[in-house]
């Protein structure tokens, strides 16, 4: 079941000095994003992307930006304690208990329990990657274009769906990524499509310049318009390792919110987010005191944040098995891979085998790495959030132009970031999601050619969507998603005016 | 907010348009009968219309409840940033990437943070000379030369 051989590789390479500082180095500055709020895991790494450009190794760029994503689901967790703020979108529901527990003067033990929950569901998730990865990447070289346009299909209807409050935008915002990813050279014939004369524009959009401006410029902008500031719970950081009795009523949360967390985390779009909130609903329908929830119950940390962590790590299986990015994050860590010339799907393992082995292998170190930084040297996290973000704003501003300059060294790219980040500002204020955006837009390319030559294989007949066995089911699966979820809304808004009337 | 999320509605419907008149009048719908460069585009366009006509239709009628986009003066912040670092980008090739850094920060700290001129100084400089070791010296990104260096 295991690839030892394959895990040894990666050990061997995640543990050479270089890799071992650039993980230490990723997870640092990914527990400081998820501490900090307003800067996500995505923003950061797309902030990185050009630097890791520079990077010599693939292997060093992707522990890199690997550290960033997992360490963020640690850091996450203390903003949403101590302050009631969510450092992450992921650690939403750790606001609800944990804050709670900190109020009680607990907030020692919550930070605690998050941080023995993110370590342990962490490496449950890790151990899962390493299991099924190479089996699923083996079955999915049996895949053709109908079966991968089917898949993307699928991918991006469930990220719309599962992200997000609303399907409508997230769909709009996913059809508007995907001809986004059209503008630019066409990549079957090669003709130049929406350039209007602009001569920048007849090479694609660069997925750096996207990225920035939409997650890093964007979320700037956004955060400028709320001036006031969250003061720091005043209570003091003591009894940071949990006593017995917690451990005791944290295990089970903490196992069961790794499985949630894994299988979530392997849907297109379920993700960290979902997780965390299905892992807190299940604990409190579970609980023999569901009255302590929201009143500082421990497992209502120690469950979600279990859960966002395996996710975090199992939203790397179709990533690095399949080629499809389930979250704004991994589309980033597939850009880096593109950027480093290495295509991820089922070819990776075979290819490039010291990418993947060695990346996973520092993602168990990188989670031993998490253990320390989190647990004893928690108050140093809790010292971060007294930086004030009114210096913070202006150094990120000036980290996204001139990361983004330094890709193409083009002042264009520099002026579609721009507006690429006022069209993120607005599109945050009206409630879009920009993740089903990005994902489309690094799915677009994937999809358009999977289509065109799945119809040239059939002379155009649409039917080989559906009756090839693996596309079908896909396809199915994706009807049967949309129908089902149309129907619920339906019978949801029925109820609604029945209890209005 | 439901008027804006018209606006937002016809902006894409207008998106939708512009791409399905590509696709028809200036790239190929097909090719040799087989699906040409224009063929996704359209289908795209088409999508997005009758999701943009979706948005503008639950979004028709009086507003719910009276929430303003922006909280009074609140679009203040964000339209000096906006400026600043359009003009940043306009000054970029003419005065150099690290004094163009400098003046972004100065600008950024003095007028949108209202920090005094000194902190808003000495913070530009400091930016400025980490941007220039790392990019410049470190990563050897070719910026442009300027006016200072």
């Amino acid at each position: 079941m295991f690839d030892v051989a394959g895990l040894w590789l990666g050990f061997q390479i995640a543990f050479s000095p270089v890799n071992l500082l650039w993980g230490l180095i990723g997870c640092v500055l990914g527990t400081a994003v998820g501490v900090l709020p307003g800067l996500g895991p995505a923003a950061t790494i797309a902030l990185l992307l050009p630097i890791s450009m520079k990077m010599g190794s693939p292997v060093t760029a992707i522990i890199l930006m690997s550290g960033i994503f997992y360490g963020a689901m640690y850091g996450g967790s203390t903003t949403s304690i101590l302050l009631k703020i969510p450092g992450e979108a992921a650690s939403v529901v750790t606001c609800i208990d944990g804050y709670e527990m900190a109020k009680q003067g607990r907030a020692g033990p919550a930070l605690g329990i998050a941080a023995i929950g993110s370590f342990i569901a962490g490496t449950i998730g890790l151990i899962g990657l390493t299991a099924m990865a190479p089996p699923l990447a083996e079955a999915a070289l049996k895949f053709g274009p109908a079966e991968y346009f089917s898949l993307t299909v699928l991918g991006l209807l469930l990220a719309t769906y599962l992200t997000g409050d609303s399907p409508l935008k997230g769909l709009t915002m996913a059809i508007l990524g995907l001809m986004l990813g059209c503008i630019g050279l066409d990549p079957l014939s090669g003709a130049v499509r929406f350039d209007f004369g602009v001569a920048d524009l007849q090479s694609n959009i660069d997925f750096v310049t996207l990225a920035m401006g939409l997650f890093g410029v964007g979320e700037i902008l956004f955060s400028l318009e709320k001036s006031e500031t969250a003061s720091i719970l005043t209570t003091k950081i003591k009894n940071v390792f949990p006593t017995l009795a917690d451990l005791a009523r944290s295990g089970w949360a903490m196992v069961r919110g790794s499985v949630i967390g894994f299988l979530v985390g392997i849907l297109p779009g379920g993700g960290a987010v979902l997780s965390s909130l299905i892992s807190y609903a299940v604990e409190k329908k579970v609980s023999k005191h569901p009255e302590e929830f929201g009143h500082g119950a421990i497992e209502g940390v120690a469950g979600p944040e279990s859960a966002n962590n395996a996710a975090a790590s199992s939203s790397f299986i179709p990533l690095l098995t399949l080629g499809i990015p389930g979250n704004a994050s991994t589309a980033m860590i597939f850009a880096a891979l593109l950027i480093h010339g290495i295509t991820p799907g089922p070819f990776l393992l075979k290819e490039h085998a010291d990418v993947f082995w060695g990346v996973v292998a520092s993602m168990y170190i990188g989670n031993v790495m998490l253990l320390v930084l989190n647990l004893p040297l928690v108050g140093i996290w809790v010292q971060l959030l007294r930086v004030p973000y009114a210096f913070m704003a202006p150094l990120i501003m000036v980290l996204t132009l001139v990361g983004v300059y330094s890709v193409n060294n083009s002042v264009f790219d520099i002026w579609v970031m721009l507006v690429m980040g006022i069209f993120g500002y607005l599109a945050r204020k009206l409630k879009f999601d920009l993740g089903p955006l990005l994902l489309a837009f690094v799915l677009g390319p994937i999809m358009e050619r999977s289509l065109r030559q799945a119809l040239l294989i059939s002379n155009g007949d649409f039917a080989i969507f559906f009756v090839r066995p693996i596309s079908g089911a896909l396809m199915a699966i994706a009807i049967l998603f949309v129908t089902y979820n149309l129907w619920a809304a339906r019978k949801e808004k029925r109820k609604a005016q029945a209890k209005a009337a | 907010m439901k008027s804006w999320q018209r606006y937002a509605g016809v902006f894409f419907l207008a998106l939708a348009a512009l791409a399905i008149q590509q696709s028809v009048w200036v790239l190929r719908l097909f090719d040799h009968g087989q699906p040409g460069s224009g063929f996704m585009p359209f289908g795209l366009g088409v999508i997005l219309g009758v999701l943009a006509i979706c948005l503008i239709a639950i979004n028709l009628g009086p507003e719910e409840q009276q929430v303003p986009f922006w909280e009074p003066r609140a679009w203040l912040r964000p339209l000096l940033a906006i400026g600043i670092t359009a003009a940043y980008v306009v000054v970029f090739d003419d005065i150099g990437a690290i004094t163009s850094v400098v003046v972004l920060v100065v600008c950024w700290l003095f007028f949108v943070e209202h920090k005094s001129a000194p902190v808003s100084a000495l913070t530009g400089v400091l930016t400025g000379l980490v941007v220039y070791l790392v990019f410049e010296r470190f990563l050897q990104t070719p910026f442009p030369r300027g006016i200072l260096f």
